[in-house]
């Protein structure tokens, strides 16, 4: 388990994840990718998302006894960056998942998940900003991101006190909504009759793959942040108004600097709680530092792709410059997995006190 | 506490990380007087002076300094240890101008001569230096310095003013940036110079300060003639010199210790005032938590390069900025939740370490001092970003 590596082989590892990572995310690429995806069904290239199967990335968390690549959250993450600056549409986040919770339960459609062979999306949301699964039977499953590109649901229910495992075959009771990011969600109605039953009890294992994915988000609005705040200072290097570089003026010389110290944070938080985690941290340990990441993720994401349009000027609010491309992404992903607010909610309910 | 024994000065260095740590621990328990702990306001030279000897007596003064010169040679790793248990043990600053910047100066640039003179009057107490920097035209822009130094005969003539003199009043000698060139381009007419406080024509006068406390003074200077063997290093070399000093200690601007402690105090007070279970107070409190404890975890990022030996670059700039603003955050919210004990010059009744208003504006001059924050944003804009002068 890559969680046992020294710390110069570990930094090795995540620097072979990030360059394994312009496979699909080529460092410097351009977006026409990306923009002929948008508002397109399913709005991503299942090409794609086999190829990440293939790279090993659906599994990057599972054992290697479970087809996995045995990595670390610290590698999970880096990953994540490298294709949030590129804006990459696969779910992968979503995929991986629904791989961790099969591989959990040891049963269902895993090796059809890691491979990327079919999109498999866990249908545990019930309402807006929540982390939450009360597993209604009946109840409509909302924010499915992608869904209409998927080939299997995956339906937590609760039964008595544990929360069993459903496996619905896509198909009929489908609905899906646009996003801002060329994207969509979907919402699912469950149908149990025709579903199959492969576990009893995944409440655990889902509370722990939804943590994961929020702090694996976190470091996808960090990649775009970084990328975003790349191309803003390009620009403030380059243009010229009143005669001069824009990049002289000190009012928006000391706007840069801000955003560069909310990305700074952003790292370290982020940082810190992958190695939290790889370091074998468990319940509300866990829970403190991944609201930690994603609160302070969401929130600066936000902040730094808004600034980002305003130190560009006009040419920031058109459609064709890819910064725009950057905001409407953290618009969409920071509220993913629990907005900030959440996020500091848990945060105050799972680590009460400063340590000393 | 369990008996850790406390080994020979020269023996520290040696020691681990951890065993360091419980060592230090083990040190302050037995030596720090009990009263000086958490102190509200920098302590002067007759109250700081029975620990400045006792660091003196144990050989435990001069942490950053090598062994032969009468330090404890320790390593940037171990003296942020120390540093981190002397902040969480609340000890006071003592008068340490000599101990950290005249001190590792000579050492760098003096002559065997001036190391011989001045180093161990250091060690001993007996010489107790101030830094006469800052000018009332020379703050953020120090390099416009206008103090002069002539030479004449043997002697300089020193005549202008310093202000923000740190503990001028308790110094018996300053060590000065003072214009050697006039011609030259600004930062190359610089030298620096050692004057003692005694000499004829040095004026110190306190100022009294938002804290009403006379920490700063000014310091005027009338025809001092200062002997020319009490210039360090070369001629119009002062500027570069003063900021190659500047090593790694910039990080403790940016410790988050002094958030940390102001935070303590923002929940005590909020529970004092019956608000501490109220949803929006919840929230800022939560905000301004977590604003802490990324920024703890950034700044461990700048100890771990320290550790391994690297040094530290310019985007050290960001943790002062952000420590020094959300320190100023907490007060803020402290001042706008306390109600009329806000307003209070003493602590508040039955709380001797609640003192809002203290705090608030203890706060204030972090943002200015040590390099505004203006100035670290332009540090960052300039030196990190590459953004065009």
């Amino acid at each position: 388990m890559s969680a046992a590596l020294s710390g110069e082989d570990r930094a090795e590892s995540i620097r072979m994840i990030r360059d394994s990572a312009a496979a699909v995310a080529p460092t410097g690429g351009d977006m026409k990718r990306v923009r002929d995806l948008r508002f397109q069904t399913p709005g991503f290239d299942p090409a794609v998302l086999r190829q990440m199967g293939e790279m090993g990335w659906i599994g990057l968390r599972l054992p290697e006894a479970a087809g996995g690549a045995g990595l670390g959250l610290g590698e999970a993450c880096a990953l994540a960056e490298e294709l949030g600056g590129a804006l990459v549409p696969e779910p992968l986040i979503p995929a991986m998942l629904s791989a961790s919770l099969l591989a959990a339960v040891g049963a269902g459609p895993l090796e059809r998940v890691v491979s990327g062979e079919a999109l498999v999306l866990t249908a545990w949301q019930e309402r807006p900003d929540t982390l939450e699964v009360p597993g209604s039977p009946d109840a409509p499953r909302r924010f499915l991101p992608m869904a209409a590109g998927a080939a299997v649901f995956l339906l937590p229910v609760r039964e008595g006190g544990r929360i069993a495992l459903y496996e619905q075959q896509a198909g009929a009771g489908l609905a899906t909504e646009q996003t801002q990011d060329g994207g969509h969600l979907g919402t699912l109605e469950p149908n149990l009759g025709s579903a199959t039953r492969i576990a009893d009890d995944i409440g655990e294992a889902l509370s722990l793959a939804l943590d994961e994915a929020a702090l694996l988000t976190s470091a996808y609005l960090l990649g775009g942040m970084d990328r975003a705040f790349a191309m803003t200072l390009d620009y403030l290097k380059t243009r010229q108004q009143f005669g001069k570089i824009i990049g002289t003026f000190q009012a928006l010389q000391h706007k840069a600097a801000d955003v560069r110290m909310q990305i700074a944070l952003t790292r370290a938080s982020i940082e810190a709680a992958a190695a939290t985690l790889d370091a074998g941290a468990t319940g509300d340990a866990r829970r403190a530092v991944i609201s930690r990441a994603k609160a302070r993720a969401a929130s600066s994401s936000m902040l730094v792709t808004r600034e980002c349009i305003q130190l560009h000027g006009g040419i920031g609010y058109t459609d064709q410059y890819d910064v725009g491309l950057y905001l409407r992404k953290a618009m969409v992903m920071a509220n993913l997995y629990g907005s900030a607010a959440l996020h500091r909610r848990r945060f105050m309910a799972t680590s009460p006190e400063i340590e000393e | 506490m369990d008996a850790i024994r406390i080994p020979a000065p020269a023996e520290l260095d040696a020691l681990d990380d951890e065993h360091f740590r419980q060592v230090v621990r083990a040190f302050l328990h037995e030596n720090y007087p009990d009263d000086l702990r958490n102190p509200p306001k920098r302590l002067h030279w007759d109250e700081n002076r029975p620990w400045y000897m006792k660091l003196a007596e144990r050989g435990w003064l001069c942490p950053g300094w090598p062994k032969e010169h009468g330090g404890l040679g320790l390593s940037p790793a171990k003296q942020i240890i120390l540093t981190e248990e002397y902040e969480r043990y609340g000890v006071a600053r003592t008068n340490d101008h000599g101990i950290v910047m005249l001190g590792p100066l000579v050492i760098k640039y003096g002559t065997e001569e001036q190391k011989q003179r001045f180093l161990p009057k250091i060690l001993t107490g007996e010489h107790i230096w101030c830094q006469g920097y800052s000018e009332p035209n020379a703050g953020s822009d120090l390099a416009a310095l206008r103090t002069e130094a002539v030479l004449d005969g043997d002697e300089y003539v020193v005549n202008g003013q310093k202000i923000w003199t740190t503990l001028a009043t308790d110094a018996n000698w300053i060590f000065l940036l003072v214009r050697t060139d006039r011609q030259a381009k600004k930062q190359e007419g610089i030298s620096f110079l050692l004057v003692d406080m005694k000499t004829p024509g040095i004026t110190v006068r306190p100022i009294i300060n938002l804290e009403m406390h006379d920490e700063f003074c000014e310091v005027f200077f009338d025809n001092v003639r200062v002997p020319k063997e009490n210039l360090v290093g070369q001629l119009n070399k002062g500027w570069d010199m003063a900021k190659a000093l500047l090593g790694f200690e910039r990080i403790f601007l940016g410790s988050p210790r002094q958030s940390g402690y102001a935070l303590s105090r923002l929940k005590l007070l909020a529970e004092r005032m019956g608000i501490w279970e109220d949803a929006e107070f919840q929230d800022r409190y939560a905000r301004l938590r977590l604003e802490f404890e990324d920024l703890k975890a950034l700044y461990g990022t700048f100890v771990e390069k320290l550790k391994r030996g690297e040094s530290l670059g310019p985007d050290v700039s960001m943790l002062k900025i952000l420590q020094t603003e959300l320190f100023q955050a907490i007060t803020d919210t402290m001042l706008e939740i306390g109600g009329e004990n806000a307003g209070l010059l003493e602590p508040m009744e039955g709380n001797r370490d609640l003192n809002i208003g203290g705090l608030f504006i203890q706060a204030r001059p972090a943002t200015i001092y040590g390099g505004s924050n203006e100035i670290q944003r332009n540090i960052l804009s300039k030196n990190v970003l590459g953004l065009p002068g």
